[in-house]
This record gives C-alpha cells, structure tokens and sequence, in this order.
C-alpha cells in the first residue's frame, strides 16, 4: 500500500486526533503549526543520517540486511501505526535505510566505478528541478494526477512483490531485470512514476503548511519525501547500471 | 570529468532545494479548484444537503397527547 493512500485513510478518519488536526486548525498556536521552513528543514536532518548510515554500511556491507529489514519496518510503523510519533521514528528510518543504501551502493560501485555519485546527483537533480516546477506551478497535481501516480505506484509495489515471490521458487520475471530495450524502458517508467512522487509529496507539504497542521506533520512530511527519494536513488542506481552492462 | 559535474550538480539542488522549499508556491499553483483534497473535507454542496435534510421548514405545532384522550 502506498504512503499516499495511508495518509489518505488517516485524512479521514473518525479519530479525534486527526480530524481536529485537519478540521480545525485555530486550537494550534503559531508555534505549534507545521511550516515549510520546518519541514525543509527537517528533510535536511534526514538527509544527513541518511548519509551517516550510508557511510556505515559502505564501511561494513553485511549491515545492508539489518539495515533494510529494520528500516522497512520503521516505514510501516510510521506510516500505519504512528504518524504522530513521526519524529522518533524517521531519524531511525533515515539511519538503518542509509545503511541499507550504503551496502547497495557499494557494490554497485565496485562493478561500475563511479555510479554511485551519477545516481546521487540525478537524484537531487531531479529532486530541485520538480521542486522548481511544482513551485512555479508548472505541473499542476491534481486528483486525477494523484489517482494516475498513486495506481502506477501501486501496480510497480505488485510487480516487485510477484517477482519477490517468484524468487523463492528458483524463477522470477525475467525482464525485470534485463538490460535489453524493455528492461531499460520500463526502468525509465518507473523511475519516472517515482519522481511524480516526489510533486505529491512537494504538494502534500505544501498543503500541510497552509493549514497549519500540528507541528509533528513536519516529519512526517520530511519522511514521506525520504520514502520517495530512497526509492527513486535506488532505481536511478539500476537504471544506469543497465545501461552501462550493455 | 564526470566526478565533478555529478558533484557539483548533486550540491547545487541541495542548495536549491533547502531554499526554494521554504519559498511558497505561486498563486498559480495554489489558489486552482482543482487542488488535490488532503485533509478529506466535506465539499461544500454535500455538507448543504446533508443540513438540508435535517431541517423541518414551516411553523412548529404544539401536540397535546391528552387532548385525544
């Protein structure tokens, strides 16, 4: 299931917590308010243990695995169980998922030098370039946008999760992986799907902000935006490893 | 070569991202109909019908039950 349909469920839910949180928003002082300011910042915090942790796992590999199994889990607490307790749980997220990444990197790395730092800058590339367009109002998320993104989301989760599946009985699906046309097309797709993400994301903050939204949506926006950016960091990473194994 | 330009563009939209975020978004882009509903609010019109149909219009009557009787 994906982040967006969750916040969607909690958007309208009949605990009092959060349909006060959105429906009235005058009980929070300005202090208590969620701003943008914040949740930049907030980004910026998770960005860096996000490469603290990273720095750990290119150092010792073998913490890839607690690294992505622990930090999958924090994702599903946070996004299911707690999304109030977003800022306990986010900075843990960062760290064990950086490990995570870390590990993946670097053997990426050894197998094409240099990949690593591609896929790191194309990540923030399009990072700053979809903010630019989402701000200035050059792309416009609108229901019928969320609805497109949300089931292209949803539909690349099942397709991992078959081929996940597949996996345990010595099969798979095959193109998935393939450096072939198709297997770089449908990289291409998919790390494009992940970067409309990124415009909800951009948009849900947005939104929180004007709101004025209790202050722990601070984290949980910046989490979101973290979910969004591991993944498509990750796919960059294959797209280009594809293409450079042709 | 490479190094460098990756380098430089992945610090660049970091400091573009940590000050264009805390900008506001345009007009433009806020103030559409079209906007996507985060929070789940009541539209407006199906708030109406749902206080509509609560309401009796007309005058009250007082009912006696003894007045039967």
């Amino acid at each position: 299931m994906s982040k967006h349909s969750a916040l969607n469920t909690f958007g309208r839910s009949g605990n009092p917590a959060f349909t006060r949180n959105f429906e009235n928003t005058e009980t929070f002082s300005q202090t208590e308010r969620m701003t943008l300011d914040g949740a930049v910042n907030k980004t910026a915090i998770l960005l860096a243990l996000c490469f603290g942790g990273a720095f750990a796992g290119w150092n010792v590999p073998a913490l890839m695995y607690p690294g992505a199994i622990i930090g999958f889990v924090l994702a599903l607490v946070t996004i299911f169980r707690s999304p109030s307790k977003a800022g306990a749980t986010a900075p843990f997220y960062a760290a064990f998922q950086g490990m995570a990444l870390g590990g993946i990197t670097f053997f990426y790395e050894m197998q094409f030098p240099g990949i690593a730092l591609q896929a790191i800058g194309l990540t923030f590339g399009i990072l700053a370039s979809l903010l630019f367009c989402y701000k200035s109002g050059l792309i416009k998320p609108t229901e019928n946008f969320r609805l497109m993104v949300v089931s292209a989301t949803m539909g690349i989760m099942l397709l991992y999760f078959v081929s996940f599946i597949m996996s345990f009985f010595g099969s798979g699906i095959g193109f998935i992986h393939s450096n072939g046309l198709f297997g770089i097309g449908l990289s291409l797709f998919i790390v494009g799907i992940a970067s409309l993400n990124l415009v909800l994301d951009f948009d849900y903050i947005e939104d929180g902000a004007d709101r004025g939204l209790p202050k722990y949506m601070e984290w949980y926006g910046a989490f979101s935006l973290m979910v969004t950016l591991i993944w498509l960091y990750l796919e960059i990473l294959r797209l280009l490893a594809k293409l450079r194994s042709r | 070569m490479n190094t460098i330009f990756f380098g430089l563009l992945a610090v660049l939209s970091l400091y573009i991202f940590m000050n264009l975020g805390k900008v506001r978004a345009s007009k433009k882009q806020m103030d559409r109909d079209d906007r996507i509903n985060w929070g789940g609010k009541r539209r407006r019109d199906v708030q109406q019908n749902r206080d509509g149909s609560k309401i009796i219009e007309g005058s009250a009557e007082e009912v006696d039950d003894g007045a039967k009787k």
